[in-house]
């Protein structure tokens, strides 16, 4: 099953860095798209499959990432400022990540919305003291090469979480996911060890944000730190499937791939078939895609 | 300061802190007892709102008829979801350990549901009527009829809810759910019968806060989830399934909201309110107006 | 029972939207493509701009087709998506249309983000499209090239004309709130200095979070200083609170701004008589007579869709589309004619005379409505106005 993910991975990152050589600007769209969200489902569940601190303020890093993206651009070479996106990113989830990851459960998912929602409502604030309404941004590296990166984000990403989940990192953040008292208990450094998936599970989404934003052009703080966006890396991930690190990917390309089907075929009904889909996958499949997978080779 | 110690100032922080409660009410109570976090609970609001625009606007059926209709068809949602859907999600074991996580996306699925099959069938134009907008000056205090309404239905719903957990049977069992889940079906309480009666409770209070929004603002199938985010605010600085401190927070939020803004700018707003929940949520999360109780 | 027929239409339509899918057309249609914020924080404001498609298209296709160079009428058929209100969405839909859909034109999504985002797009693909829903100064930073904005109500220029029609209505005082949102911002930024210029006094100056749910504290300043006008910088959600709010606490200010919001028609509906008198942004009236297509297009909304179109956004929409029409029975299809006749032509619309310098329209003037017995009419400037302004008397 291991050589069977691996391949399948390869194949995808392969066939996703070679699209640009088509030329064909839908599929390329639709790469980049699919790259991103896996991107961003895979660098959540670095923080939320492992420990299961359900995380639904991602947009925040996202956001962040934009912002410092936005800013830089033109000063600095593009991919010094998305550096520095993800790098402010880590930073901030650096900062914060002590206090926040003292709060648990429920409570855990509600604070990282309004902290989202927090910032959102300081950047807003920050913009129209600036007197800067939208910022607009010219001089943006071909598509071809955005595509590139993104891909790339997405690969780190499933990299990334592959190394978090077998390393003695993952084991210890296991640990914390089935009693934290105990882990702690038994000389887990708990805290430590939250702090570290939570920023590590923080930088790609910075990255990611400023390339999404370079592919737009135009920067407003309403838009960047969106809470439809964390719902949906929420959403992809658990209908991928928390327990592997092949959930995630399935899960962006599964919801991707239907909502791109959905869209052009039922276009006034297709967002009320996702939210079906979404509510049939929790109850009927509470493995996920992944699950699903596994069943259908067999294995299980 | 004038302004800061004025009637006025006053009636409008009143008009959105009871509302604010009521919302609040409803969300607390299906969190309180089935430990689900409704993110569709807002979209029950925009449900109602409807509710009432279309029957005021076709059958000139005022809100205060409108007021049961929409809690009847709230309630009735809220039955067929709790059939449907969380009979499942709780009496499986290994969905009903995820139930925040599930229940979020269950939820978050609905949402998107209610909120396109409203736009396809109402299409997604802003709404609105004209009700009951004379303005009443009284010591000198202007207050429009519908925001007075909004003030009176809210309070009392609230406060009826209070002495109905108080004194009534019901309201114990209730309580003890809420607050020993285990032992309140040890000694006797029959879940099954509490948890649909609540999530039924819970949604038809926020049909009726619909009702009382359509009468002051625009209706849209997407205008829902901002009253879903400041239920969330209201329940976390109450504590989270302390429907008391809820309700008592839900009116402390409406007073820090006109208040913050009369005193600083009304561009702090949001800032504030976020700023208050997170602090709340990082300082003490139980709520800062339950005692902390922890065992 | 119109709750239940609009059901069922809903179910049709789309059972028909999937059957003409399959089936082959009579006349080779003519394809146009655009996406629309049905989902999403602009779902609100996306019929103001989907109904006058539909309607022209209605209109078009009754009349035979859309004409081409040497008279020729084929029909028009739109592919559309949902681009969720977000810009992301709409490059991709743009791609999508141009690449795959390989449709024959296109007209504009919803939003200044989109339009925006578009621009670099229509550029590559070297497609023409005349946008309308777009008004920001970012607009003229944007290259000459595929894409045309028709709109006048941009803030840079609204500043000074407001604050001209201010003086010349013997305004000397006034308070300003604005949303924290760009447009209403930009707005101030201009109409700050301009009414600085013109020596109209600005005693109160706040701006305000989109979220906002009550305005009692900023609006009982404002009645206490009783300036001569309230300049309330609205989006149609907050537009609704601030009238409400105004209404209960009785503003006296004889001048009172709305910027976006009362233009719509439920506005309207909510409000009543309290609307009178109150003044917005737009350079569109049904009432005014010397644009007879206007009056045209206002009574075939109304009966098609029992509600009266939204002076700004609807006009606009419209707007776009008779130009794009105009164009194609010159140019044709093919783009780069196209481009050529969108760029140099004059067009008539149901707002006058409208013809392009660089991406702006260089001809509809900078104009303000106001309600007037819950008619929209024109008050400022003097060269398109249907009406005098009037002082509001009370709510």
């Amino acid at each position: 099953m291991k050589a069977l993910d691996i391949i399948f991975g390869l194949a995808l990152a392969i066939g996703g860095l070679l699209v640009p050589l088509s030329g064909d600007a839908y599929l390329m769209g639709l790469v980049f798209q699919l790259a991103m969200w896996i991107a961003l489902a895979q660098s959540w569940s670095m923080l939320s499959s492992t420990t299961g601190y359900l995380s639904l303020g991602h947009a925040v890093f996202y956001g962040i990432g934009a912002y410092v993206c936005v800013l830089l651009t033109g000063v600095v070479p593009f991919g010094v400022a998305l550096a520095a996106g993800a790098a402010a990113s880590a930073v901030f989830a650096g900062l914060i990540g002590l206090p926040v990851l003292r709060v648990q459960g429920p409570y855990f998912v509600i604070l990282t919305y309004g902290l989202a929602e927090l910032v959102r409502n300081v950047v807003m604030r920050i913009e129209s003291a600036l007197g800067s309404f939208g910022r607009m941004i010219f001089m943006v590296p071909s598509f071809e090469v955005l595509v590139w990166c993104m891909v790339a984000l997405g690969i780190l990403a499933t990299l990334g979480a592959a190394a978090v989940r077998h390393s003695a990192l993952g084991a210890g953040l296991a640990a914390i996911r089935e009693n934290e008292v105990a882990a702690e208990t038994v000389g887990v450094p708990v805290a430590r060890l939250k702090l570290l998936a939570f920023v590590a599970s923080a930088t790609i989404p910075g990255a990611v944000g400023g390339l999404a934003l370079l592919r737009t052009g135009y920067f407003e703080p309403a838009q960047a730190f969106d809470p439809v966006i964390s719902f949906t890396i929420v959403t992809m991930a658990l209908v991928g499937g928390t327990e592997t690190v092949r959930g995630p990917v399935l899960g962006a390309l599964g919801f991707t791939l239907l909502s791109e089907a959905l869209w052009s075929s039922l276009p006034q009904l297709y967002m009320i078939v996702l939210g079906l889909t979404l509510i049939a996958f929790i109850l009927f499949v509470p493995r996920g895609l992944s699950g699903l997978a596994d069943r259908a080779l067999g294995r299980g | 300061m004038d302004t800061l110690l004025s009637g006025q100032l006053l009636f409008a922080a009143l008009v959105s802190g009871s509302l604010y409660a009521l919302i609040a009410l409803g969300l607390n109570l299906v969190y309180g007892t089935l430990r689900l976090l409704n993110i569709a609970h807002g979209d029950l609001v925009m449900i109602g709102a409807y509710t009432a625009f279309w029957l005021f606007t076709l059958l000139s059926i005022p809100p205060v008829v409108s007021f049961f209709v929409a809690a009847a068809l709230c309630a009735l949602l809220g039955w067929a979801v709790y059939e449907g859907m969380f009979r499942r999600l709780l009496a499986n074991p290994g969905l009903a350990k995820r139930v925040e996580a599930n229940s979020l996306i269950l939820f978050y699925g609905i949402s998107v549901i209610l909120q396109n099959l409203t736009a396809l069938a109402f299409t997604s134009s802003s709404r609105g009527y004209q009700y009951l907008d004379t303005v009443i000056t009284w010591q000198g205090v202007s207050m429009t009829g519908n925001r007075l309404l909004s003030l009176g239905v809210a309070g009392g719903i609230c406060i009826a809810a209070l002495l109905f957990l108080r004194f009534h049977l019901f309201g114990w069992e209730l309580r003890a759910v809420i607050q020993r889940r285990e032992a309140a079906q040890i000694v006797g309480v029959n879940l099954n019968r509490v948890q649909p009666i609540i999530i039924c409770a819970g949604f038809a209070i926020a049909g009726i806060a619909g009702v009382l929004v359509s009468m002051t603002e625009q209706i849209t199938p997407f205008m829902g989830f901002p009253f879903t985010i400041i239920a969330f605010v209201v329940i976390i600085i109450g504590g989270l399934g302390n429907i008391g401190a809820g309700v008592l927070a839900g009116l402390s939020l409406g007073l820090i909201e006109t208040y913050g803004v009369a005193l600083t700018s009304p561009g702090y707003r949001s800032i504030l309110i976020y700023g208050l929940f997170v602090a709340v949520l990082l300082i003490r999360p139980e709520g800062i107006f339950t005692k902390a109780v922890r065992s | 029972m119109k709750t239940t027929r609009r059901l069922a239409c809903a179910a049709l339509g789309a059972a028909a939207a999937l059957s003409v899918a399959g089936a082959a057309w009579a006349a080779d249609p003519i394809r146009i493509g655009y996406s629309m914020a049905r989902t999403g924080i602009f779902a609100a404001a996306a019929p103001s701009q989907e109904n006058p498609y539909e309607l022209w298209k209605e209109q078009v296709n009754a009349a035979g087709g859309l004409e081409l160079p040497g008279g020729e009428k084929r029909p028009v058929e739109f592919v559309s998506y949902d681009d969720q209100s977000n810009p992301a969405n709409t490059v991709r839909i743009y791609e999508k249309l141009i690449t795959q859909d390989k449709v024959d034109l296109l007209a504009a999504p919803w939003g200044t983000p989109m339009h925006l985002a578009l621009a670099p797009v229509l550029q590559r693909y070297k497609f023409p499209m005349v946008g309308n829903t777009a008004a920001s100064v970012q607009l003229r930073k944007v290259a000459p090239g595929y894409i045309w904005f028709p709109t006048s109500a941009i803030p840079d220029a609204m500043g000074p004309a407001l604050a001209e029609m201010m003086a010349a209505n013997g305004i000397t005082s006034a308070a300003i709130i604005a949303n924290e949102l760009p447009y209403a911002q930009e707005f101030r930024s201009f109409l700050l200095p301009a009414l600085k210029e013109k020596g109209i006094e600005v005693v109160m100056d706040e701006s305000y979070p989109p979220d906002i749910k009550d305005m009692t504290s900023s609006l009982v300043q404002i009645r206490d200083k009783a300036p001569d006008a309230v300049i309330a910088m609205t989006y149609p959600s907050d537009a609704f609170l601030f009238a409400g709010q105004a209404k209960e606490l009785g503003l006296k200010s004889p001048f009172v701004l709305s910027l976006i919001g009362p233009t719509i028609d439920a506005y309207r509906k909510v409000f009543g008589s309290a609307a009178d008198g109150i003044i917005a942004s737009a350079h569109w009236s049904p009432e005014a007579t010397e644009w007879t297509r206007g009056k045209a297009f206002f009574d075939a909304y109304v009966a098609k869709f029992g509600e009266e179109p939204d002076a700004l956004d609807s006009a606009l929409s419209y707007m776009s589309l008779e130009i794009l029409q105009q164009a194609v029975a010159k140019a044709g299809l093919d783009h780069e004619a196209l481009r050529e006749a969108i760029a140099t032509g004059t067009f008539d619309t149901i707002n006058g005379e409208v013809k392009f310098d660089g991406v702006q329209n260089d001809v509809t003037p900078t104009g303000f409505v106001q309600i007037q017995d819950g008619k929209i009419e024109l008050v400022w400037p003097e060269s398109i106005k249907t009406s005098d302004y009037q002082p509001k008397q009370g709510w």
